[in-house]
């Protein structure tokens, strides 16, 4: 399922899926589709629109990985929404499942001088965005993950008067 | 997930295409196990035309590096470019085994 609406001049994409792997690239393109109705020149290769398509885009996916792999991990998988939010400056996705709860800042930094052939997927959500909360789920509430990305090189005071409550 | 494996004298190339991910490593583990036991001396491993990588393919990417060292043979990466060149970067494998960046 999702829905389009243009609000208070911010895109609103509102995606849900079946928390399985199969759906990932689904949410991934829908990701990156959001990002270039905001950044035109996203298209040009190295430029720092598209640099932040990237960061954006490999940030989700980390979380994908993350509900899939371990939130619905021996049970019958949920579903995985994904809220979209964006406008030319930045760019916020909320990700709710109803998985095990997991707290990304329990997540130890990777020593990369070792070569790590695994844990790194909170380390590149967290180092590939501005912002990232996590609420747990309590009581059938949906874990909730924030991941906020700029896209414009707008100072943060800008950024606070235009984002949304 | 495509990949190619070919080898010509004493370099293994390994071309792989479209999306590395939690999804398709699994089939490119096979792949890696064949290149540690047959232990050509250079591998190269193009990625060109990667549109995607994530962090089981970047664990792959390594492993396969590690066994490649494991026999003191060489391994590099060529052509990354795009969202697995700014993975790469992140994790400062460019570093590490990456030449030709496009």
């Amino acid at each position: 399922m999702i829905e389009y609406t243009r609000t208070k001049g911010c895109n609103v994409i509102c995606l849900e899926v079946p928390g399985k792997l199969e759906c990932r690239d689904m949410a991934l393109r829908t990701i990156s589709a959001a990002c270039k109705l905001v950044m035109p020149k996203a298209s040009a290769r190295g430029s720092r629109q598209a640099d932040a398509i990237s960061h954006i885009v490999s940030a989700v996916g980390e979380a994908y990985n993350n509900i899939v792999l371990h939130g619905y991990a021996g049970r019958e998988p949920g579903t995985i929404q994904i809220h979209i939010e964006n406008c030319r400056e930045w760019m916020r996705v909320m990700i709710k499942d109803t998985g095990t709860s997991f707290d990304p800042a329990q997540a130890k930094p990777p020593d990369l001088e070792a070569l790590p052939e695994s844990g790194l997927g909170i380390f590149i959500m967290r180092s590939f965005v501005d912002e990232m909360t996590y609420v747990p789920g309590t009581d059938g509430s949906p874990n909730v993950l924030m991941l906020f990305k700029r896209l414009d090189e707008i100072p943060p005071s800008a950024i606070n008067t235009h984002r949304p409550a | 997930m495509f990949f190619n494996l070919n080898t010509q004298g004493l370099v293994c190339t390994l071309r792989i295409e479209g999306e590395l991910d939690a999804v398709s490593v699994v089939e490119l583990r096979p792949v890696i196990d064949r290149i540690g036991a047959e232990r050509p001396p250079r591998v190269e491993v193009d990625l060109a035309r990667l549109r995607l990588i994530d962090s089981s393919g970047v664990g792959a990417i390594v492993a396969l590096f590690k066994a490649v060292r494991s026999y003191d043979g060489s391994m590099t990466v060529v052509g990354v470019r795009d969202q697995p060149l700014a993975i790469f970067k992140l994790l400062r494998l460019d570093r590490v085994f990456v030449r030709d960046v496009a």
